[in-house]
């Protein structure tokens, strides 16, 4: 009776396709990168074998620090930006009294949909010193303010390249949070009103209480998104000035297909590889640890 | 106490649509200087709605430009992406939730690990085999890649709706003896249909826009998909705002579309797999 599931020529042609296409593209490079990161390569013969001398040579690379830091920096600001005004998009547009509630929502997700590099364009002429937006606001304000934003020295650069982002992907955090929150039953919400509770404390005590299980992914979004940053220095910056806006994956292309350092790079995507693995194990380790059914 | 919170509601409002604004604004503005030119945009009106409507920048980006091309490489890279992406998947998770087989659990495993991969760890070997195998520069370059990549996702969305199917709806069409082919063609794809809607979704919206991969595989001009094109346009036009903003619409007006026709869908595509991902 049972029987025509058990069907091994069906289970091949179905499987198959699949199974070689993912262990070609994905298998097959991931085994390879961590091989490799041992290897002195140029990408064209076989390489030698050097043993941990990528690893220590990249730890004794300031561009390693200099790509560290900007990485924490935009896993930072992300999380800040996006998960607080995120959270309070998210429980505003939710409540039905809100006035304008989906046209709020539909224009704070709508950057989403965009390409990055329609994005980081329009920022860069927006951020253009001579002719861009936010200097012409400060003229029609009447302030004699300017500022270069992605030429300064310092912190001021990667700070305006992580606004462009978080600019973009607050939509996305506030749609999985608002997803979150609709799927708290009402029954929660019912002493709270007996007692008389605003709408802020009903949020503060209850719901974001509840929503654990969401914080924990849109925070291992937002820190795995900043520590991998990578199109938005390629387009507005190219890691300048200097190499004030590098980021590790920056760094990683730039090391292979620029450089012909192939194992370098390899190197720097396995120690990005363990970085976002040690933060999201330590997310789960700490953020709602058991999971909350309804 | 009643004054105050009342100002806190008004002040808080404005908040809203503030931001609203800042959404919104840089994309107007973005239209708005597609149909400026630089004199306009740089000194005269660089904020408000363009003073003359110069469609001739977006004329001057279709033809003296290849953001046809673009466009057209896109279509078809998101075209047949999206189509052996649904083929493989769907196979493979029917596979995975109906059928029996031995190692069915750790093989559904492994294409999930697929999830928890970043893009950035697997380019550079991806690259050199792209070069090896002789597809670099090719369609072939980036579907095979975008295939593989959403086969994990879009995997565990159908095994999802396989799974909640009843098995006599099967057992019935086998008693009337119809092929497991035929079981699969006819009765299963037609009751998943709303996942591949949102499997669809996601796939085209992040095929569409996806960037390092495309970077890093294309570097022919006549091969290069949007995001990548994009990028060589601006360089040409860097003195020019108005063609390269009338580019940048045309690039977006898709996915612009897409969300004004079927927001909750989309929203629904992007957030649904994000449960798991922790």
């Amino acid at each position: 009776m049972r029987n025509f599931k058990h069907n091994p020529t069906a289970t091949s042609l179905f499987v198959l396709p699949a199974i070689l296409t993912f262990s070609a593209v994905v298998t097959y490079p991931l085994i390879s990168t961590l091989l490799k990161s041992f290897y002195e390569w140029d990408g064209i013969t076989e390489g030698t074998f050097i043993g941990f001398d990528n690893f220590t040579r990249l730890f004794r690379d300031d561009l390693f620090y200099t790509s560290l830091r900007n990485g924490i920096i935009f896993a930072v600001i992300l999380t800040v930006f996006q998960l607080g005004l995120g959270t309070i998009m998210a429980l505003t547009i939710i409540n039905s009294k809100t006035f304008g509630r989906n046209a709020l929502r539909r224009a704070y997700f709508i950057p989403v949909v965009l390409s990055v590099t329609v994005v980081c364009q329009l920022w860069l002429s927006m951020y253009n010193p001579g002719y861009g937006l936010f200097n012409k606001l400060f003229e029609f304000a009447g302030l004699s303010y300017r500022q270069d934003w992605l030429s300064s020295m310092g912190v001021t650069s990667i700070i305006a390249v992580t606004m462009v982002a978080s600019w973009q992907s607050m939509g996305y955090q506030m749609a999985l949070i608002y997803a979150g929150a609709k799927s708290i039953p009402e029954h929660f919400y019912e002493a709270a009103k007996i007692d008389g509770a605003t709408t802020l404390q009903t949020h503060m005590k209850i719901t974001i209480p509840l929503l654990a299980e969401t914080y924990k992914i849109c925070l291992i979004f937002c820190i795995n998104a900043g520590l991998n940053a990578f199109a938005h220095m390629q387009i507005m910056t190219k890691g300048g000035p200097g190499t004030s806006t590098y980021s590790l994956t920056y760094m990683m292309t730039r090391s292979a297909f620029r450089l012909d350092e192939y194992g370098y790079g390899c190197a720097i995507a396995v120690t990005l590889v363990l970085q976002c693995l040690f933060v999201t194990l330590l997310i789960n380790r700490f953020i709602a640890r058991e999971r909350l059914t309804y | 106490m009643n004054i105050l919170s009342k100002a806190g509601g008004v002040l808080f409002r404005t908040f809203l649509w503030v931001y609203f604004l800042i959404s919104l604004y840089p994309l107007t503005y973005l239209l708005f200087f597609s149909l400026k030119n630089n004199d306009e945009i740089f000194y005269t009106n660089p904020l408000g709605f363009p003073l003359h409507l110069r469609i001739e920048n977006y004329v001057q980006a279709i033809t003296k430009h290849d953001i046809a091309l673009y466009f057209k490489n896109s279509l078809i890279v998101s075209i047949v992406s999206i189509l052996f992406v649904l083929a493989l998947s769907l196979m493979f998770s029917y596979a995975a939730a109906r059928l029996e087989w031995r190692l069915k659990g750790a093989t559904y495993a492994y294409v999930l690990l697929g999830l928890f991969i970043p893009t950035q760890v697997i380019l550079i070997p991806l690259a050199v085999l792209m070069r090896d195998v002789g597809i670099a520069n090719s369609y072939s370059a980036l579907i095979v890649p975008y295939v593989a990549f959403n086969l994990s996702f879009s995997s565990l969305i159908f095994y999802g709706f396989f799974r909640t199917i009843p098995l006599e709806i099967e057992e019935s069409a086998y008693m009337d003896g119809a092929s497991i082919y035929r079981i699969f063609l006819r009765i299963m794809l037609p009751l998943v249909k709303p996942a591949v809607a949102t499997v669809t979704i996601f796939a085209f919206l992040s095929v569409w826009n996806e960037f390092p991969l495309a970077l890093i595989l294309i570097t022919d001009n006549a091969h290069k998909t949007l995001p990548i094109g994009l990028l060589s346009f601006s360089g040409q036009f860097s003195t020019e705002w108005g063609p390269m903003g009338a580019a940048m619409v045309i690039s977006s007006i898709p996915m612009i579309l897409l969300y004004l026709v079927m927001g909750d869908q989309v929203e629904k595509a992007l957030t649904v797999g994000s449960a798991v991902k922790g």
